[in-house]
């Protein structure tokens, strides 16, 4: 016996393994190739490949949805009358919190809006004024400076 | 620091036609105001501004927003940085 690790029952499971074959065998009641009787284990995996099969056929029917099945569920005429009704129902309950909802209009400026349109224009001298004090405003804006009354950063005398 | 700008807008309200003026920046921050304007009005006179500037296509010609109404204008002018809305009744 040259190899270190080997043992009698270890070779046992691989001869086991051997005979397993790699792909199911998609008929089971046909007799394997060789043409010896099968052993009980590989009825018993023959088995477990049937309910595997039988999972994936399940699966796939959830997975399908049946047209012609979902013609014969049809509601009966006081059921969409219902549901029409209630449908209405919640729509309007739900319009009447959108329009809550809605801006507040602007303040009315003026009653008598043909008075302020037919009043005279807007004189000359009102838009000087408003340029005047806006230039005005804006150098004053632009003369604001930081204006340091004491150093900011003062270092500590060391002794 | 902002001294000079607060004189300025008492000086504006020394008139006795003008019963508010409004100074705003860009974005509506409210730089100083007196009278009939105040701070809740910043926003909506520099949108104006604003809104006002991007109807005309020469950038150099600033326009002049007028709010007419009974209780007098608002008349609402830009300049460079710094918005002005000067609420002036009418004569």
């Amino acid at each position: 016996m040259g190899c270190c690790y080997s043992s009698e029952s270890e070779t046992a499971e691989q001869d086991g393994d051997e005979r397993k074959p790699l792909i199911p065998h998609p008929n089971p009641d046909s007799k394997p190739p060789n043409g010896t009787e099968r052993n009980p284990a590989n009825i018993s995996s023959t088995r477990t490949d049937e309910q595997a099969l039988l999972s994936i056929i399940n699966k796939t029917a959830q997975n399908i949805i049946d047209v012609s099945a979902a013609d014969s569920q049809g509601m009966e005429q006081h059921e969409y009358m219902d549901k029409a009704r209630q449908y209405s129902t919640k729509l309007a309950v739900l319009s009447s919190t959108l329009s809550q909802k809605k801006p507040p209009p602007l303040p009315s400026l003026t009653s008598q809006p043909h008075q302020v349109l037919a009043s005279d224009l807007v004189p000359y001298s009102d838009i000087q004024q408003v340029s005047k004090v806006a230039a005005y405003a804006y150098s004053a804006i632009s003369q604001i400076k930081v204006d340091a009354k004491e150093e900011l950063v003062v270092q500590f005398a060391i002794p | 620091m902002e001294a000079t700008l607060e004189q300025h807008l008492d000086d504006t309200m020394k008139n006795p036609a003008i019963v508010g003026v409004l100074c705003t920046d860009a974005q509506g921050h409210n730089l100083g105001c007196r009278g009939s304007l105040s701070d809740e009005h910043g926003g909506v006179v520099s949108v104006l501004a604003k809104q006002a500037a991007s109807l005309t296509k020469d950038p150099t010609d600033t326009p002049t927003v007028c709010l007419e109404s009974d209780s007098g204008t608002v008349l609402v002018r830009t300049h460079g940085t710094i918005t002005v809305a000067m609420h002036k009744m009418v004569s």
